[in-house]
Formats: structure tokens, sequence, C-alpha cells
């Protein structure tokens, strides 16, 4: 990603994943509990990966992702922080 | 949708084309779904993934570039690792999908029978038979049975070696195997043409073995191709759906300033041309003409678009470096005309679609107006390094080719050929004189084997004087050809200009005594000279052969066969009672005899020889008239 890249924002981020889970847009707020989410599978766990390392230039690992209790800790995995 | 609506959904998807940013790909991907599946006029498609390794991220992408390419796809995807299960125990939920493509996604990873190290060559080679042979037999059960395409990857190569450099010879290393492995199927591909080849060890050695396989999502998820690498993988199984499906362009349209050498002929003039190997700028642009005679030759159509005087732009070509010559082109527009406006003319000309034409100019105006105004011809971002410009034609995948035959090789012969015919027609003020004088002769016989893939091909990608648009899959043409229940003609015609090859296909089902057209289908080359009437001569022999006494024809209205709105009428069918306003049914009693419409061709005996005449006699053998009346290809039909 180039480094004067727009990074994704924290509302962004969120209607993505929405998408990913097949959620209504505007469900997911950062408080959810990850293994309390409908569609919680290892191929949204790939897309999850593939979201941050494209949205962010974040690289993270799948150990990662499995050790964030909710939205709110993916996003700070991400390093999704800014606010639209 | 408003205007900014449509902007902002042409912007995204650019991001589908060359450039092509896999990242951003991946991060799009739904909104780029979402505006592809608002295009009109998808064409539905059923796609059978069977993997060897997950398959999610394959589909997904699978999914937006054939929606790029127009296709709507229905997808099966196999259970994990079930490639071979699903086929071998014929999996019920594959069988009833009824798949038009399957798409066998294998690598390295599956090679089940690698050589142990220093095995002697017999023992290599029996494994290599044992592999090559696990694979055939799935290919052939798949077209056997459920008579789809397939689309195989061959291998691509491990990031490690072992063996060193002495993996590219040793028998026992893995890299020499899968070499010989990738050199099998390729074989059977060149027998079979049920079986296409999706070339990742290509594409793997493109993108790079450290791009293209990724431990992180091979070890945590068993994806064998990395997420990044798989938006190539599946751009390239696209083009080979899109090639198959007869959606590939036909035309290139050049630019020659910048284009096809260096500097402005206008004002440098011939001799101060940068082209050839004494110049770096010179011998990039000497390959470029390479590539872009190796597209002619092959069969895709060129034409010229310049802003020059056209005795300027002619003496171009007679540089003594320059690989293109004048003769390569079957358009040729240099002027001061806006460019669109030329294009336009050429394929008016040359009696294509726009939509079959790519146009390339290093001229970034150029390129932007024909864009804006004929959104409908391919205009790739060339930018103006000559050294890309024939990697950016080829990663759009524009020309795929399955496969090329011979009326392919001879494409430019034809539209060539088909100069001197207009030329040749002014001096004549009768039209049925023109018609007499050009000597045309016609082959029409059943569908030949040695046919098959050009008449595939055709009822693939004809569209204007198609009066169904039906399209069938080579494996079903085969089916067809060999199923009594139908009537298969086509048509080669040749004139004193040369052979326009085959230019004509129908086929017909018979019910009881009625034969109903499924498919007819004549070139543009051969438009107003009596070639449909010459094929209905064909149906009506073929009808009293067979105790046909009523015809039923059925035009289907499309975008582009208005042309053919009035086809059955003008043949003296009837208006049936089953129309409606998706379709209009006709139907003809088939008179005993009837003399030949086409009065101006002169229709050949096909291979064999015989006439219905002779079948029908009582001295005919037995297995004369047996061909006859049963429609086997290489039956001889007519005088």
């Amino acid at each position: 990603m180039p480094k004067n890249a727009k990074k994704m924002t924290r509302e962004e981020f969120l209607l993505e994943m929405d998408e990913i889970l097949g959620l209504q847009p505007g469900t997911l707020h950062g408080e959810e509990k990850l293994d309390e989410l409908q569609n919680w599978d290892s191929t949204v766990l790939v897309e999850l990966i593939m979201l941050a390392e494209t949205a962010n230039d974040v690289e993270i690992s799948p150990e990662q992702v499995v050790g964030c209790a909710t939205v709110g800790d993916l996003l700070r995995l991400a390093g999704v922080t800014l606010k639209s | 949708m408003t205007s900014e609506t449509k902007s902002q959904g042409a912007a995204i998807l650019r991001d589908l084309h060359f450039p092509v940013s896999p990242e951003k790909v991946m991060r799009m991907r739904r909104a780029l779904k979402r505006e592809l599946l608002a295009q009109p006029n998808l064409l539905p498609m059923r796609i059978a993934i069977l993997g060897g390794s997950t398959t999610t991220e394959v589909k997904s992408m699978l999914e937006l570039f054939l929606l790029v390419q127009g296709f709507q796809p229905t997808f099966y995807e196999s259970g994990y690792h079930c490639y071979a299960e699903d086929v071998q125990f014929e999996n019920p939920a594959l069988w009833s999908f009824k798949p038009d493509v399957v798409f066998i996604h294998t690598t390295w990873h599956n090679v089940l029978e690698f050589p142990e190290l220093m095995d002697a060559e017999a023992a290599v080679e029996e494994r290599l038979r044992r592999e090559a042979d696990r694979f055939e037999s799935l290919w052939e059960k798949i077209h056997t049975q459920l008579g789809a395409l397939i689309i195989q990857n061959n291998f691509d190569l491990p990031r490690l070696r072992p063996l060193g450099n002495s993996e590219a010879f040793e028998p026992s290393a893995r890299v020499n195997f899968l070499m010989r492995l990738n050199a099998e199927f390729a074989a059977y591909a060149r027998e079979h043409s049920h079986l296409l080849i999706n070339d990742i060890h290509y594409l793997s050695a493109q993108t790079g073995l450290n791009a293209w396989h990724s431990h992180t999502y091979w070890y945590n998820f068993h994806m064998a191709v990395s997420p990044a690498a798989t938006v190539t993988l599946a751009r390239n199984v696209a083009a080979i759906v899109k090639s198959i499906y007869g959606r590939s362009k036909k035309c290139l349209v050049l630019d020659l300033d910048n284009t096809l050498w260096g500097g402005v002929i206008g004002d440098d003039g011939m001799q101060n041309l940068i082209l050839g190997r004494d110049h770096p700028l010179g011998e990039a642009f000497l390959d470029f003409q390479r590539y872009v005679k190796d597209l002619q030759r092959r069969g895709v159509i060129l034409a010229v678009c310049s802003k020059n005087d056209a005795d300027n732009a002619r003496e171009g070509f007679s540089h003594p470096d320059s690989i293109l010559k004048l003769e390569d082109f079957s358009a040729f527009k240099a002027n001061w005309s806006p460019k669109p406006e030329n294009i336009r003319e050429i394929a008016s000309e040359l009696n294509i679609g726009l939509d079959s034409m790519v146009f390339v100019d290093d001229n970034p105006a150029e390129r932007a107006l024909v864009a804006n105004q004929i959104p409908e011809v391919e205009t790739p971002e060339l930018g103006s390094d000559v050294t890309r410009f024939a990697e950016i034609l080829e990663s759009e995948g524009y020309f795929e080719a399955h496969k090329v035959v011979q009326d392919d090789l001879n494409r430019s012969a034809y539209y060539n050929s088909n100069t001197q015919r207009s030329t040749f027609q002014t001096s004549f003020s009768d039209y049925g004189e023109f018609l007499a004088s050009l000597e045309m002769t016609a082959e029409i016989a059943p569908f030949s084997p040695v046919y098959l893939e050009r008449i595939a091909q055709l009822i693939n990608k004809t569209n204007q004087f198609n009066l169904t648009t039906k399209r069938f899959a080579s494996a079903e043409v085969e089916a067809i050809a060999q199923d009594r229940n139908f009537i298969t003609l086509y048509g080669r015609l040749a004139d004193r200009f040369g052979d326009n090859g085959l230019v004509s296909v129908l086929i017909g089902r018979v019910v009881n005594e009625t034969l109903e057209i499924d498919l007819w289908l004549m070139s543009c080359r051969v438009l107003n000279r009596e070639m449909e009437l010459a094929m209905f001569d064909a149906v009506i022999e073929q009808c009293n052969a067979r105790g046909i006494r009523k015809i039923v024809g059925t035009y289907i209205p499309s975008k582009k066969n208005n042309v053919v709105s009035d086809h059955y009428l003008k043949l003296g069918f009837a208006p049936g009672e089953t129309s409606s306003e998706s379709f209009s049914s006709f139907h003809y009693v088939v008179p005993n005899s009837e003399p030949a419409r086409a009065r101006f061709i002169h229709r050949t005996a096909s291979a064999s020889g015989a006439t219905v005449e002779d079948a029908s006699s009582p001295d005919a053998k037995p297995e004369l008239a047996e061909l006859a009346l049963n429609n086997k290809p290489g039956c001889l039909i007519y005088r």
C-alpha cells in the first residue's frame, strides 16, 4: 500500500465486517463478542485477515485473530483507529 | 441511475482492468460485484469448481472476473480436497448440478506419486503414467457423463528444490517430474478438445513463486495459491471461459506513430523512424510489431487508425526493418478525421461489431476520446512505454484462443479478398450478374468431426444472422452431431476470389414428421450471396429423404439479430400459432419436390461422394442408404 494511501476508517471497517458476516449494514459497533457472531467460520477468518492487510497494510496472523475476543480487539489489531 | 452513480460505477470497474491491483480487488470485491451484477444481458452459466485445496477465495474471485466477461455464474464447489472423489463416486450434488464447465483447481500439492529420490527412470516413468492416468480417468468421466468442458490447472512448481539445480534434469526430482507431468497434460489437451489447460506453471513463474505461494495461507487455511495470486489465476480462468463462449475480440486497431514505430512519420520521414535493432527503443518497437504479427497470423484482424496523410502512413511499412507490412492490415484509415469516426467505418467495412475491437494508441487523449465516444471498443490504458504494450494487451486476455482452427489462420486472407469482391462488384449494374460471376461453390453436409471446432466457434460468436442465438459448448455440438434425432448441416462457401471457409450452421430436432430448427446462423461475411437459400435447399432435401413433412422455425429477437426477423417469411414460411413477445414461430409444409432456390451457388459433394439420389436408388449399397438417411458425418448430400 502506498505511504500516502488512505487508511480505512473504523466505520468503513465495521461496514466491511457486516458484509463479510452477511449482516445488515450498521449491525456491528465494536463491542460484540466474536464467538457470538453468526456465520463466524474459517472462511470469514480468511476474509478478515485479508481485509486488515489490504485496508491498512497490516500483517496479522490467524493466531492473532483467534486471540481477539471482541470486534473492538479486531479493530485494534488491524490498526483501525480513525473515525470518519 | 444518476450519471454520478454511473460514473462512480465505471470508476470502480476500472479496477478490474490493467493495471489490476489484487489488493484493491480483494478489498473492493463486494462493491465490484454489485456494479457488475447491474450489467444488462449477463449470460447465465454453470461452473463446478473441484478443488484439491481450499477454494473459497478462488470461487469469490472467479465470480468477479466471470461477471467482468459478461457471464452470470452459478457455482458448485466440491468439499475440501474432494476433486477426485466427487467425480469417481459421482457425487449426486455435482451430477444434478449439470455444469457447463468444470474447473479442476489442483496444484503441485495434489501429486500423489512423486518419485523417491534416485528412483530409476523406469520407476519414474511408471509413477508418471499412473499420475497422468489418474487425471485422465477423471476427465473422461466428466466428458462422457457430464458433457462439460474441463479447465484443468497444470502444475506450478514448489518453492523448494532439495536437489538444487539438478531438479531440472534429475528424473527422480520433483521439478523435473512436474514438468514431465505438464507435458502429459499438454499432450492430452492437444488431442482432446474437451480439456483446456489453465497454465498456472506460466502464471506462477510470471507472479514469482514467493508471491504465488503463501506459507501463512497454506498452513492455516490450506489455500494452495496466495490470495493476491488467486486474483491472477481467476482472471486467467475467466479469459479461458470467455474464449470458449466465442467472446474473444476479433480485431486490433492500431495507431502508428510511437505505437508501431518511434517517431512521427509525417515529420521525421521513413528513414528517421526509430525501428530496428540498432537502437534500444527501435528494438522494442520491433518486438511489439512481432507480437502484433503473431496475433495476425493466428487470426486476429489488424486495422490501422492514424492521424496522418495516407501516403506518409503507408510509407512507414516500407521501412526495411518493419515486420508488419501493408498487406497484414485488413483496413487502413490514415486521415485527419476523428478516430472514433474512423473506427466506426472500420467496423462497418469489416462487418464486425464495435464490441469485438481493441484500440491501441500511445496518445492518452486519443484513447480517452475513443473510450468516451465508443465505449464498446476496448481501449486499454497503454501508457507510452512501448516495452509494456504487448504485456498490457496480454494481461487483458482480449484475444484468448483456447483452440486455433484453420479458419482463424485464413481470416486475414478472407478480409483482404473481400476487398477485392467489393471492388469487383462495383463493375456490375445487375446484382444477379455479379453473383453469377463470383462462381460460388458451396459444400453443405452434416456436421463432420474435422469441422466441429469451427462449428462450435461460429455457434458461440455469431450474433447478427442468428435466428435463436442459442449457444452450445463443443461437447454438446459433438453429441448432437452423433444423435440421429437431429439434422445438422454446415456450409462452406468459396468463390473466384477465395475461400470464405465454414460460414453457416443449422441444427434441427426431428420430432415425428416435423423438423424444429433450433439453430440457424450464418457469418455476415456472406450475407446477400444466397447462402441461406442453398442451406434451405439442403434442409428440404434432408426432410424429403427422411419423410419429414413440416418445418418449424423460431426467431428469438436479440439486440443484434434484427436483420433476420423476417428470414422465415422471406423463405415462404407462414406465421405460427405459438408466437409471443419473446419469440416468433413459423411453419413450412415440405413439398415432395421443389426447385432449388439458390440460383448462383453450385453445391459440391462432400468427401464421401454419393448423392441422396444414389442412396435412395434400388441399386444403392445398404450402407450408403443407411449413411444418407441417418445423417452420419461424412455423408455426401447433394449434387
